[in-house]
């Protein structure tokens, strides 16, 4: 009887941990979101408002704008690392010492902190001394002098490259352990049935793949919606607010207009995408370790 | 319909010579297994025939083109994998009708032509099913379906029967041999399964250590096997091979003295003969304490030791003695007795007796 409840106590210290630093301050922002509190003016959160935190979003241009700039970011991001993942892939999968190798120095991208990768595109893109804007003005001399982060389009073009290149490494690590397990002879029987490189590709391989393309797929889509070093150390969210993620208007909202409860309403309207998504990509896990066992 | 040529194939891995200057024609229609043990370069060789493996050197005709450089999709061959290269993702059907939709033919077409094959593999009622939900053996038909389907010039088929059990492997075995029978096209079949060659082939190649050591039909390989190895490695249970000595026509060994046998050849030798071609007599050339019985129902195989060579023979199924008691072989009137060069193996003389 001791030893049962002795179980409990030793869980005690963890749980205590776990509140404090997890599920009380998910508890007060959830709160905080129903609530006014100007923190320039307040020390602590004022009276119930119900829902008007959320419906101020809906007309929030900013907010929407915000929103939008997120959709593109994820929709091109996701697509771009997928697509290159798998083709890194499927041109890495080969045994041999150059293969070995570039699989290797593969994962430095992946081990760079996003806050630096930010800083160095922003001088690497610089139009007077950037290595890659100069790069591309010397070898496309139309492309000499554009003004990479100033343009709308194209700093937020520039914001999904960082992240892509941040992001495909790793996501091509996956595809190679899912092509792995494409068994082999499949390959070699396609090949005996007549079918073309690119028709083994389409038929056989990516089939039996869309199980852990998927999985990446969604993996990259839960980082993309966070998406925030970057956009402070690469664009601060401009030119203007075109590059303004969900996270980085949520942080601005919070600590530099200091208005706690819309930022906590927009907070939590992202966790519910986040959720949404992570349990979307749950259940898949669940099904494919089924269909493993299976 | 056309015969296959390997000339002087060579396949090199590196510094690995894992198949060493070969020469085979196949013969149009025929049935040719590969047989060896593992390693021995049979599936490396029905690889390259593939078009799977690069030729390190040689070459591959079939008929009078020289298909080297040709894809394996340009060489109109068809394989069946050993575990079956099925596409899982697929129906049965669709697994079944893949080579014709590769080929341009319309769905229907290959619908029709799917159905009419699957029925020849007994698969009719399984065409919307997919492979994980078929057994080994409906699966092994789907892959043989799948191989017949384009009357392909020639058949390859890599050790297609391994993952069956055994009782299936029979079943599968007499299916296969039909089918070959029904639909006449040259087959190349690798396996290192001395049963399934013998009852196969039309022509048996044994290979050890990359080299055909042996290329002939079963009846001749089963009663003038060119060396120790084939004598070894074809019949089961497998044929005695008794080291000793031969002098003026006496081949002599430890618990055994043949006499009359050819006066030729002297010095040291290999004497085999097979446990059928022995009967256990009341006295005989052989004798020693029984080792072990086996009783296999149609017969009882009985082990003789003699100073550790052991010697089996088969007799009646009703034989009863106790291990250790004294017991003597003799050959059968029809026996067949091999003479080994003690040396290299290769077979010196066969004999009658």
């Amino acid at each position: 009887m001791r030893d049962r409840s002795l179980q409990y106590y030793l869980l005690v210290p963890a749980f205590m941990i776990v509140v404090a630093t997890t599920i009380y301050p998910l508890a007060y922002s959830f709160i905080t979101a129903f609530r006014d509190w100007d923190l320039s003016k307040q020390r602590r959160p004022q009276g119930f408002v119900g829902a008007d935190n959320f419906t101020q979003a809906l007309s929030d241009a900013n907010f929407l704008s915000t929103a939008w700039v997120t959709a593109i970011f994820v929709v091109v991001s996701v697509a771009l690392t997928v697509v290159l993942a798998m083709g890194l892939a499927l041109l890495l999968r080969r045994r041999g010492p150059l293969h070995d190798f570039t699989r290797i120095i593969l994962i430095l991208p992946f081990a760079m902190s996003p806050a630096l990768i930010g800083v160095s595109y922003r001088f690497m893109f610089n139009p007077e001394y950037g290595v890659i804007a100069k790069g591309l003005g010397q070898v496309f001399p139309p492309l000499a002098g554009i003004p990479w982060l100033a343009d709308p389009h194209l700093a937020l073009g520039v914001l999904i490259a960082t992240d892509v290149w941040h992001w495909t490494p790793y996501m091509t690590f996956m595809c190679l352990g899912g092509l792995a397990s494409v068994p082999r002879a499949t390959e070699e029987a396609a090949r005996m049935d007549g079918a073309s490189s690119l028709r083994i590709l389409w038929d056989v391989i990516l089939p039996q793949m869309t199980g852990v393309l998927v999985v990446v797929a969604v993996l990259k889509t839960i980082f993309a919606l966070k998406m925030f070093d970057q956009v402070v150390t690469l664009t601060g969210g401009g030119p203007g607010v075109a590059t303004e993620t969900l996270a980085f208007y949520v942080y601005k909202v919070g600590f530099k207009w200091f208005d706690m409860g819309y930022a906590s309403a927009l907070a939590w309207v992202l966790t519910a995408i986040l959720m949404a998504v992570s349990a979307g990509y749950v259940r898949m896990l669940l099904k494919e370790r089924k269909m493993a066992t299976a | 319909m056309a015969d296959i040529r390997l000339v002087d194939i060579v396949k090199k891995y590196g510094d690995f010579l894992a198949v060493p200057r070969q020469n085979l024609t196949i013969e149009d229609g025929e049935f040719l297994v590969l047989l060896g043990p593992s390693g021995c370069g049979k599936t490396t060789t029905m690889r390259m025939i593939a078009g799977l493996e690069d030729i390190t050197e040689g070459q591959i005709f079939v008929g009078d083109t020289c298909v080297n450089d040709l894809p394996p999709k340009d060489r109109d061959i068809a394989m069946v994998f050993q575990n079956y290269g099925l596409y899982p993702h697929m129906t049965v059907g669709d697994n079944i009708a893949y080579p014709l939709k590769l080929r341009g033919m319309s769905r229907a077409e290959r619908r029709e032509q799917a159905r009419i094959t699957a029925e020849k593999v007994e698969l009719g009622p399984y065409l919307n099913r997919r492979p994980a939900e078929l057994s080994g053996g409906q699966r092994q038909r789907v892959a043989l379906a799948r191989a017949i389907i384009r009357r392909p010039k020639l058949f390859l088929m890599d050790e297609p029967l391994s993952n069956l059990d055994a009782k299936l492997r029979v079943t599968m075995r007499a299916e296969l041999k039909h089918l070959h029978h029904e639909l006449g096209i040259t087959t190349v079949y690798v396996t290192h399964d001395q049963t399934e060659a013998m009852t196969l082939a039309s022509r048996i190649a044994i290979l050890n250590h990359g080299r055909i050591v042996q290329l002939d039909t079963p009846e001749r390989i089963y009663s003038e096997p060119a060396d120790i190895f084939v004598a070894g490695f074809i019949g089961n249970p497998a044929m005695n091979l008794i080291a000793g000595e031969i002098r003026g026509g006496v081949f002599e060994a430890p618990a055994v003295r043949i006499p009359g046998l050819d006066a030729g050849p002297s010095g040291p030798v290999v004497l085999g003969v097979r446990p059928e071609h022995l009967r256990i007599a009341e006295t005989g050339p052989i004798a020693g304490p029984i080792f072990a019985n086996e009783l296999l129902g149609d017969s009882t195989l009985v082990t003789l030791r003699q100073r550790g060579t052991h010697i089996c023979a088969r007799g009646p199924a009703d034989f009863r003695r106790e291990l250790d008691q004294p017991v003597s072989f003799a050959p059968t009137p029809d026996a067949r007795l091999h003479l080994f060069d003690a040396e290299n193996g290769n077979r010196i003389a066969t004999q009658s007796f």
